[in-house]
């Protein structure tokens, strides 16, 4: 090599290495990005299969992977949502010719606006950009296009431009009925919508929801699409269509046939195994104006879009102790190393929280493996390395509420039973609903040693409950406004007479969803803090936005005898349901009616004031409270200030109390409030605003699939009764 | 140095740079400065945030406003168990979102539209805070009663539906009662009370509607419990029979964090019964 060339070529090593932004940092780049290697368009996950058989394998089962996309839950939600806005959160594409009240077209969508500035735009898609941000990319093609946008977005007032036609509720769909294909690769719909798979449908490549490829596809983060420029939420993630695919290791070895190329992108490497990856959807912002803290996009431009936060898991954790090396493991402790890893079944530590002492399981224990089939994967049948490996799991608080043959029949044959037994080569449990209850069992703890040591009937005494959350973000996290975690605490007398109880539920009839006597199952049962009931709406000939006729507001909003939640956080008071559950807000401004009628008048009861209200309906959210749930390792003290009865009042009804006291809590975990269940029931019911049965939630499926997880923690205390 | 060592000593400089480039690449990744302000830090719009933010993540070093100083004082009242000191504190967030001295308002009018009505991003003077008000006067029934209830009856103007808020009246005025030696006093606290409880029950009715979706034929069982209670304690026993009566038919379908008191319920609408005959 002559010496200039060899000149050329260290001067260009040195200044790579010299350069800041050469290979040291991801830079957001306009997607789709410059692509150097061949094109390669999103692929199923079955073409990995062979190479990657386990990896596979354990996606198949994964609720972000297939469930997510033919859940009743998630269809029912996006579908409610899109009920009360007239389908604003369906996907637009570059051909549309909607053109927005300012006069400029709505064309682009969550994922393919370059910066948001309009809401229109984020709402464009908001749930399906997440959850399938690689189909909704290849719908720019409208050969290649699974969820159509709808007609007539908003509503039918004012009336839309000639030609067009307004937003038709009776003829939308829920997303899951789009995903299904014929042997050709075809499109299917059920018949009418929300109806039975066709004879003969598969699963679409949408129906795989988050795919091998959505994630090793990576070309880092898009900063412009994250409203803090941070890589934060709402799917700031590039993809690069080509066929070199991003994995966790140095020095890859070559893939046979050159199916694929593995990158020696050492950027895309350490950003594909770091938290940040996760932080680009696990962050969920929604585009209304939050009343009570004010945040917009801060891209240039995105000033109108304001915000508030669903989802704030990712927030969670990058500010909290295990993005630190400030916890008992002493390192940076990511979502990797619990969701990814052997976690909960590599060994426990044991460690001091505050004055509590724990123990729980290890983070960060991969298993030794091979990466790909052997004799298989690679090139000239290279052998391959033993590695530390992935779970492609992605465990967490979810589990189906459908049959496997449900799951079979929507998302191909051989679904992973939620519930099977026995455990796989890694010693991880095969089923979900199994490996769900263990990772709920490691995430928090309780203790009642700060308790009274004694009590008097006829005064009250103080049970105190230390908690804290052992999770990298806090407990419960992801939609945390609806996943249910509180504390079931009981006092009974040495002959088990209970004297108090909170964190409870009575079996009852639920007539609003058809069940008109108590069916002998608690897991269908809300706590008894509050009861609600949420308007459904209904069809009309005419669509208008909004709840008027759509639903969302209460219908029945009253106080329960547990109501601790309120009344500790708002008024301070040491009594009733310790519940960690956040909360959605709908703040009601006077003059707005709040969904209930005057039973003298009939009229539209409306606020008197500023009123804020819990709302299940996340569309109608205007503030939010994310403080509800626990912070990771800072433990809190919730006091029960309890009353005891009287010698004479249990003398009255023939009880003689008996000491010493018994004080239980445990810590349960509900997967989603049956109120909520029940809402998304009946807003998709035939007597929804749709005008069809969509065929996603009803009682049935309520009773038979909603299995809430009791005791993940629990502590006993016990009390003497003094004279 | 001599051109013939010059070039590989440059390329061993390079590749040295280079690898350790590579190597500090797979100890940490910056895909962008996380988000400048705090998070947590709720600005209002043009509402204040009510309830709780853990006082670790505020990063408040001295409160600076009245939404500071509550926030201080929730730390102080719940998390240390310092209540002297969250009274202090809620009382100067009082002095700074005051009706008395006008740096608070009542909001009673917007433009209201179909999603959520429109407000400016700032309201002069700030909107009042129901949250301090409920804490404050808590932790005032039994030392200042007056005071509790004039912050309670402020509550009922910044939002004259929030549930719960009449019960806290009347259990003050219950309280006032009970305390009082002075027949007269005492008769006026009770009939106060029986007031704020029917004000309570009168904000979340039974109606047709509500009985054909849940059921129940009555709710609000703890306030039904109590008004039997102050009609008991005033002698007003058909009163007192027709609330248990209520409480029975509003623990039907949700018991009661006490369960005992729908035995003593059913025992006690038994001795009203037989003192009314």
């Amino acid at each position: 090599m002559r010496v200039r060339y060899v000149n050329a070529f260290v001067s260009l090593f040195l200044l790579c290495a010299l350069e800041p932004g050469c290979g040291t940092q991801v830079q957001s780049t306009d997607n789709p990005p410059d692509v150097q290697f061949k094109p390669q368009q999103f692929q199923r996950p079955e073409n990995c299969l062979p190479c990657h058989q386990r990896q596979y394998d354990e996606l198949h089962g994964a609720v972000k992977s297939g469930y997510r996309n033919v859940s009743p839950l998630f269809n029912g939600l996006e579908s409610a949502g899109n009920l009360v806005s007239g389908g604003l959160l369906r996907p637009v594409y570059h051909d549309s010719t909607i053109v927005l009240p300012d006069g400029t077209v709505l064309n682009t969508n969550m994922y393919s606006s370059p910066i948001l500035t309009e809401t229109r735009q984020v709402q464009a898609g908001f749930c399906f950009t997440c959850h399938n941000a690689d189909v909704e990319i290849l719908g720019e093609n409208p050969a290649l296009r699974e969820v159509p946008q709808l007609a007539g977005l908003g509503t039918c007032n004012p009336a839309p431009p000639a030609g067009q036609q307004c937003f038709q509720p009776q003829q939308f769909r829920p997303l899951r009925d789009y995903i299904m294909v014929d042997s050709n690769g075809n499109q299917v719909l059920p018949t009418a919508p929300g109806g039975a798979p066709p004879n003969g449908a598969q699963p679409s490549l949408a129906a795989a929801g988050i795919t091998c490829d959505f994630c090793h596809d990576e070309n880092g983060p898009d900063l412009k699409r994250s409203f803090q420029m941070d890589g934060f939420g709402n799917a700031s993630l590039l993809f690069n269509q080509s066929d070199v695919k991003v994995g966790p290791f140095q020095f890859p070895v070559a893939v046979k046939g050159g199916f694929h190329v593995a990158s020696n992108n050492q950027s895309l490497v350490a950003f594909l195994t770091a938290g940040a990856f996760c932080n680009t959807c696990h962050d969920v912002r929604v585009p209304n104006r939050n009343l009570t803290a004010e945040e917009h996009n801060i891209n240039q431009g995105g000033q109108n879009v304001s915000y508030f936060r669903l989802e704030n898991l990712s927030t969670e954790w990058q500010i909290g102790p295990y993005n630190s090396t400030s916890n008992p493991f002493s390192q940076v402790v990511r979502c990797q190393d619990c969701h990814m890893s052997l976690f909960p079944y590599a060994g426990t530590s044991t460690y001091q929280v505050g004055d509590m002492t724990v123990t729980s399981p290890t983070p960060g224990v991969f298993a030794t493996d091979y990466a790909a089939v052997p004799g298989v994967a690679t090139d000239q049948d290279a052998p391959l390395p033993l590695r530390k490996v992935v779970e492609h799991y992605f465990t967490g608080v979810d589990v189906p509420l459908m049959s496997p043959a449900e799951l079979s029949s929507r998302l191909g044959p051989n679904y992973p039973d939620p519930y099977a037994t026995g455990a796989d080569t890694h010693g991880v449990p095969n089923g979900l609903a199994t490996r769900r209850e263990d990772l709920m069992k490691a995430a928090v703890r309780i203790s009642l040693k700060k308790s009274d040591t004694s009590a008097q009937l006829g005064q009250k005494f103080t049970v105190r409950l230390e908690a804290v959350a052992l999770t990298g973000h806090r407990f419960p996290a992801g939609f945390s406004q609806e996943r249910t975690a509180y504390v079931q605490l009981t006092v009974k007398d040495n002959n088990g007479f209970l004297l108090y109880q909170s964190g409870y539920v009575i079996d009852k009839p639920h007539p609003n969803t058809g069940e008109m006597t108590p069916d002998g199952n608690l897991n269908d049962e809300d706590l008894e803090h509050l009861h609600a009931i949420v308007d459904p709406g209904v069809h009309t000939a005419t669509y208008t936005s909004g709840t008027g006729t759509n639903g969302g507001n209460n219908l029945v909003f009253e106080v329960g005898p547990d109501d601790g939640p309120d009344a500790r956080v708002y008024v301070g008071a040491p009594e009733g349901l310790v519940l960690f559950r956040n909360e959605l807000t709908h703040i009601f401004l006077p003059g707005q009616p709040i969904g209930r009628t005057d039973p003298s008048t009939g009229a539209a009861v409306t606020a008197q004031g500023v009123h804020f209200e819990e709302t299940f309906q996340a569309a109608l959210a205007n503030s939010v409270d994310n403080f509800r749930s626990l912070q990771p390792l800072q433990p809190r003290t919730f006091d029960y200030e309890i009353e005891l009865p009287t010698t004479q009042q249990m003398q009255a009804i023939g009880v003689t109390v008996q000491g010493p006291l018994h004080v239980h809590a445990q810590v349960n975990f509900e997967h989603f409030p049956p109120l909520f269940l029940r809402f998304i029931a009946s807003v998709t019911s035939a007597s929804g605003p749709s005008g069809n049965n969509l065929n996603l939630m009803d009682e049935q499926r309520i009773d038979t699939y909603l299995k809430n997880v009791e005791s993940i923690a629990s502590d006993d205390a016990t009390v003497a009764l003094t004279p | 140095m001599k051109i013939r060592y010059r070039y590989p000593a440059m390329i061993l400089v390079a590749l040295v740079v280079m690898l350790a480039a590579v190597f500090a690449q797979n100890q940490t990744y910056t895909p962008g400065e996380f988000q400048s302000t705090n998070p947590n830090y709720p600005k209002p719009d043009p509402f204040y945030f009510e309830g709780r933010i853990d006082w670790n993540l505020l990063g408040i070093s001295q409160p600076q406003n009245a939404w500071d100083y509550m926030e201080r004082g929730i730390h102080y009242q719940d998390d240390m168990d310092d209540i002297p000191d969250a009274i202090a504190d809620y009382q100067t967030a009082l002095s700074m979102n005051s009706l008395q001295n006008n740096t608070c308002q009542i909001v009673t009018a917007a433009t209201v539209n179909k999603y959520g009505g429109t407000l400016p991003a700032q309201l002069t003077p700030a909107p009042c805070i129901f949250t301090l008000r409920l804490r404050l006067g808590y932790l005032l029934e039994q030392t200042n009663p007056a005071t509790a209830i004039e912050l309670f009856q402020e509550v009922l103007q910044i939002d004259p539906q929030r549930l719960g808020v009449n019960t806290l009246i009347a259990e003050t005025y219950v309280s006032e009662a009970q305390q009082s030696t002075d027949p007269t006093t005492q008769q006026q606290d009770y009939a106060n009370a029986v007031t704020a409880y029917q004000a309570e029950l009168a904000l979340s009715p039974i109606t047709p509607q509500s009985v054909a979706l849940t059921g129940d034929m009555a709710n609000n069982s703890k306030v039904h419990w109590e008004l039997a209670q102050v009609y008991e304690a005033t002698g007003q026993n058909s009163l007192a029979e027709s609330e248990l009566e209520s409480y029975m038919q509003a623990t039907q379908w949700h018991s009661d964090d006490y369960p005992w008191r729908v035995a003593l319920a059913k025992s006690q609408i038994q001795t009203l019964q037989m003192a009314v005959k």
